[in-house]
């Protein structure tokens, strides 16, 4: 809705408003044409017949031409027509002569609002068909064609298709421009509502949890229950508030991310990424804390969808290992010439020698496949456990 | 703890959050002698309460929490303040930390964690999140990575490989004990080795700022 609002403000609205005075001017041209010459005419009726039926029609037709919607194709057709037909009238009702010196049409230059509106409504392969078939007609009316004949629908020809081509260019224009305009609006509506979270919900939400946390301790179940509901629902909104919700596409692209395989048809692309937002997507909940730098750590956009991927597969990995109470901690470094990110957990961790052998068969599952993401980066995975402070995978991936 | 109670104060600019964590507080046995619910006021009631702590939120109108606990540090070195804030103000957690907060916690932390950092931050023991680690080592590696104020004529402060090797343990979730144990060192040697951190940073933040201010010609009053 909003978008078809500032479409009626738009380049296109000037030439439509020139297209309705161009019409009636023009109308007005050829009867005054008619009017000036009508002694030479050998059949003034046959004029004088379609000279009323086209100030009748382009006094009836004059809102058409007022917009697209209005502009039908239904009308368009029958506007063509109307010009064509004036065209191949002409030999009817004037005189050889006349028209063998290049004299003018019954319609004159009223053929040209008609192949204009096709212009403005179509863009430029309109304009090319609606000229094409006004530039034949012509040519049938004269008979033979001279210069001057051709160069008129040249003329016309070239300037029909210039205007479609700028509609096209102004449309396609608005279009980028509108939906910067909602980028610009939905961040501003974005701040705005983190501003009323934090100082509302939030706030209320962290407090729940901290009261029903010390409630408790002396036990009930529901309340277990309502602290983990009220911590989850925080964490969401803090990330929903710094992050904002994902539009349509971006619902989309944020799909494509966790699973990080090839990408289909390079729709995305390889511009830097900031990893700490990717990271971000990973450390919801109360259980997983991410710690990083305050400045964005960049890496090629491919490079960070696997390294935030092999990131998810570790998560996914401490929740199939050490429990679904298991918490997390996500370290994330940016050095000179490497970027390093920590996944460390806080379960029983992995018995001394089981990792050995588990190793040399061959099956290291989950860890397994970090450690080939991470190969393919050109960077390593290291896996290992100190005895009662849980498991550690340290990612690596050089930064060029 | 000693014979008189920690004086606190709490700064926060939401009342039913504030009212919360001061009765927790008083409940816990430490006279919080002022609240505020902005930022001029937290600076004018904290001179005439003169509080041990300062519980601070960051996010406050009329004076932003970095600004108040600038000058109330700037003013009386031996006030500590914690800060208290919601997650995702990465900027304003550093910028506070360096004008002289020893710790910070977030808000989603329990009454049990808060209690236990308002303790420690008396005695002057710094108190980290891993994502506070995270942010103190980002923060000396871009400032190890060159040149971003204006002229720096200040060398970049650093992190000897022990202090790296236990701020990254911070920043990975665990406990000083943890730590003390991993790396075969008592709990005193964790903490002072965490403190250090700050400590480092926070000098090289005020000689910056005397820097800037001689450079600007702002030292004249």
């Amino acid at each position: 809705m909003a978008r078809e609002t500032r479409g009626r403000m738009s380049v296109e609205q000037p030439l439509w408003r020139a297209l309705t005075a161009y019409r009636v001017l023009t109308m007005l041209y050829a009867v005054a044409l008619f009017a000036s010459a009508h002694r030479h005419f050998v059949r003034p009726e046959v004029a004088v017949g379609y000279l009323a039926v086209l100030m009748v029609w382009t006094l009836a037709t004059v809102r058409r031409v007022s917009d697209a919607r209005s502009c039908t194709r239904g009308f368009l057709g029958v506007d063509l027509t109307v010009a064509v037909v004036g065209i191949l009238l002409t030999p009817l009702a004037d005189s050889a002569a006349r028209i063998h010196a290049g004299g003018p049409t019954l319609p004159s230059i009223w053929t040209a609002g008609s192949v204009l509106a096709f212009a403005v409504k179509g863009g430029w392969r309109w304009a090319a068909f609606a000229s094409t078939l006004v530039a034949a007609a012509n040519l049938v009316e004269r008979g033979a064609p001279t210069r001057d004949t051709v160069h008129n629908v040249i003329l016309v020809w070239v300037a029909a298709i210039a205007i479609g081509y700028v509609v096209e260019v102004a449309r396609a224009s608005e279009r980028t421009l509108a939906r910067a305009l909602e980028i610009e609006a939905a961040t501003r509506e974005r701040e705005r509502l983190a501003r009323d979270i934090h100082d509302g919900v939030l706030q209320v939400l962290a407090m729940i949890r901290r009261r029903a946390a010390d409630g408790a301790t002396g036990g009930g179940a529901d309340t277990a229950e309502l602290v983990r509901l009220a911590g989850e629902q925080e964490s969401a909104l803090r990330a929903l508030i710094s992050r904002g919700l994902p539009g349509p596409r971006d619902a989309h692209r944020r799909e494509d991310v966790p699973d990080g395989g090839p990408e289909p048809g390079g729709e995305q692309s390889d511009g830097p990424l900031d990893l700490r937002a990717l990271l971000a997507r990973h450390a919801t909940g109360p259980r997983i804390a991410l710690a990083e730098p305050g400045t964005p750590v960049e890496l090629p956009g491919h490079t960070a969808r696997e390294l935030a991927a092999a990131v998810g597969a570790a998560l996914d990995n401490v929740r199939a290992h050490a429990g679904e109470d298991a918490r997390a901690w996500i370290l994330l470094e940016d050095e000179p010439a490497q970027v390093i990110v920590t996944v460390r957990d806080d379960g029983p961790g992995i018995p001394a020698g089981r990792l050995q052998a588990a190793e040399s068969e061959g099956r290291l599952g989950v860890a397994q496949s970090i450690r080939g993401r991470l190969r393919d980066l050109g960077g390593t995975a290291e896996l290992f456990s100190v005895p009662g402070q849980g498991a550690e995978v340290e990612m690596r991936v050089p930064k060029t | 703890m000693g014979e008189s109670p920690l004086k606190v104060m709490v700064v926060d600019d939401h009342p039913m959050w504030r009212d919360a964590v001061a009765r927790d507080l008083a409940d816990a046995g430490f006279e919080v002698v002022a609240t505020a619910g902005d930022g001029e006021q937290a600076v004018r009631r904290a001179r005439a309460a003169r509080p041990d702590v300062l519980v601070l939120d960051l996010n406050l109108p009329l004076k932003p929490g970095v600004a108040v606990c600038r000058e109330l540090v700037g003013a009386d070195p031996a006030l500590r303040v914690l800060v208290l804030s919601a997650s995702g103000e990465h900027a304003d957690v550093l910028e506070a930390v360096k004008s002289g907060a020893t710790g910070y916690l977030v808000k989603s932390a329990s009454t049990g964690e808060l209690l236990d950092a308002v303790r420690r931050t008396a005695v002057g023991e710094a108190v980290f999140t891993p994502g506070l680690a995270g942010l103190v080592l980002g923060e000396y590696r871009r400032l190890a990575a060159g040149p971003s104020g204006p002229a720096p004529a200040t060398p970049a402060p650093r992190l000897t490989d022990r202090e790296t090797e236990v701020l990254r343990l911070v920043a990975k979730g665990l406990s000083y004990k943890q730590i003390a144990e991993r790396l075969v060192i008592s709990h005193r040697t964790v903490q002072n080795h965490v403190q250090n951190t700050l400590g480092k940073l926070q000098l090289h933040n005020r000689v910056e700022l005397v820097r800037y201010a001689i450079e600007t010609g702002l030292d004249e009053d």
